[in-house]
C-alpha cells in the first residue's frame, strides 16, 4: 500500500528542505509530492535537490503559473488520480508548522474507522506548545465550526486545518472538483453533506519556519465572506 | 457637435476597431459579430435619428432614468457574460496548468531513468 504526501509550496525555499527531512522517518510506503506553485524564489530548485537525497521518493511538480492553494493541492490529488497506485493520500504544510510525526496516525485512523476524511485538529490538544493561531483566526474558525455543524450537522474543531489524510472516495473527487482559494472548511462541507465518513485526531502545530501566511490583513474579510458563501452556496446544490 | 453626428462618428470608429481587433486576431469572429451589430445600430441611429424617437416613443421610454436604466441593465448583462466566460477560461487554464505539470514531471522522470540505463 503506497500512500501520497501532498506538499503545496510558494516561495517555501527557506522552510522546504526542513520539511522534507522531517517526513524521512516514515516507514516506507509514503511517497511525497511537491508541488511548486510558481514560486519567484528557488523553490524549484531546493525541492529538486531534495528530491535527490531524499530517501521516500520525491516527485516536483513545477506549476508554470502561480495558481493559488487549491489549484496546487488539487494539483496532488490529480497527481494521485492519474498514478493510481496510492491509497491515502496526506496534505501537508511546506512551511514546518504540521509534525510529520501524526501522518501515521492520521492514516491509522482513516483505516481503523473507515474514514474518508480525517482532519489533524489543533484544538484537541490541550497543550501548551501547541500553536492555536491568533485570536482572530480562532474567532473564524469557532465561526466556520458554526457554519458547517449548521448545514451538515457534522462537528469538526479544527474545519480550516490543512494538515489532513484524504481517502480514496475524497481525493478522487477532489481531483476532479476542489475550490480554488482557502479549501479546507469548503472541502470538508462537501464532504460532510454528501454524507463521507469524517473524522478527527489531535494534533501538534507549530509557527511557520518561512515564508509568508496567504490570509494577512484585509484578505482575512475576503477570506471568511468568500468561505462563507461558498459553503451556502454549495449547500443548495444536489447531493452527488 | 450634435448627437446624431456623435452617434455616427462613434458608429463608424466602432466598426472599424472592431474590424481592427478581429483582423489582428485579438478578438474572436464570435465576438465580433455581436460587436459590428452594436456598431451598426450606433451609426444607423445617427443617420436616421428618428428611428430612435420613433423606438422611444413606442417602448415609452422617453424619460431619461428609463433609458439609464435600460443602459445599465444592458451593461450588467455583458459583464456578467464576460464574467461567467472569464471563470470557464480560468477552469480550463488550470487544468492545462495542471496537466502541463504532470506530463513535466513524467518527461523529467523518464529522462532519469534513461540516464540510469546508460
Amino acid at each position: 500500500m503506497k500512500n501520497l504526501i501532498i506538499i503545496p509550496a510558494y516561495n517555501e525555499e527557506q522552510a522546504l528542505p526542513g520539511t522534507i527531512a522531517g517526513l524521512q522517518s516514515l516507514p516506507d510506503g509514503f511517497e511525497i509530492v511537491v508541488i511548486n506553485d510558481g514560486s519567484r524564489d528557488r523553490t524549484a530548485a531546493v525541492a529538486q535537490a531534495a528530491a535527490q537525497t531524499s530517501r521516500l521518493p520525491v516527485h516536483v511538480l513545477n506549476m508554470p503559473f502561480n495558481g493559488g492553494i487549491g489549484v496546487a493541492v488539487q494539483s496532488g490529488y490529480l497527481f494521485a488520480a492519474k498514478s493510481g497506485v496510492y491509497t491515502y493520500a496526506i496534505q501537508f504544510d511546506a512551511d514546518g508548522q504540521h509534525d510529520a510525526a501524526y501522518i501515521a496516525a492520521l492514516v491509522a485512523e482513516c483505516e481503523a474507522k473507515q474514514l474518508d476524511l480525517c482532519m489533524g485538529s489543533r484544538f484537541l490538544k490541550k497543550d501548551d506548545g501547541n500553536f492555536q493561531s491568533t485570536l482572530t483566526r480562532r474567532i473564524g474558525i469557532r465561526f466556520f465550526c458554526w457554519l458547517i455543524s449548521l448545514l451538515s450537522g457534522v462537528k469538526a474543531t479544527d474545519p480550516t486545518s490543512g494538515f489532513r489524510c484524504a481517502g480514496p472516495r475524497a481525493w478522487k473527487r477532489f481531483s476532479e472538483r476542489y475550490p480554488d482559494d482557502y479549501p479546507e472548511p469548503e472541502s470538508l462541507f462537501w464532504c460532510a453533506r454528501n454524507k463521507f465518513k469524517i473524522g478527527e485526531i489531535p494534533v501538534q502545530m507549530h509557527e511557520r519556519q518561512g515564508g509568508i501566511s496567504s490570509i494577512r490583513h484585509f484578505k482575512t474579510i475576503y477570506y471568511m465572506v468568500k468561505v462563507s458563501i461558498a459553503i451556502i452556496v454549495d449547500k443548495l446544490r444536489a447531493r452527488e | 457637435m450634435s448627437a446624431e453626428l456623435l452617434m455616427m462618428i462613434g458608429g463608424t470608429s466602432a466598426f472599424f476597431l472592431t474590424l481592427y481587433w478581429v483582423r489582428s486576431r485579438d478578438l474572436r469572429e464570435k465576438y465580433a459579430v455581436v460587436w459590428m451589430g452594436v456598431a451598426l445600430m450606433v451609426l444607423l441611429c445617427g443617420l436616421f435619428p428618428k428611428v430612435i424617437m420613433i423606438a422611444a416613443e413606442r417602448a415609452h421610454l422617453a424619460y431619461p432614468t428609463a433609458v439609464l436604466f435600460i443602459s445599465l441593465a444592458a451593461i450588467y448583462i455583458f459583464s456578467f457574460t464576460v464574467s461567467v466566460s472569464l471563470t470557464r477560461q480560468y477552469r480550463r487554464n488550470v487544468r492545462l496548468m495542471q496537466e502541463l505539470a504532470i506530463m513535466e514531471q513524467r518527461i523529467r522522470a523518464l529522462e532519469a531513468n534513461a540516464l540510469k540505463r546508460e
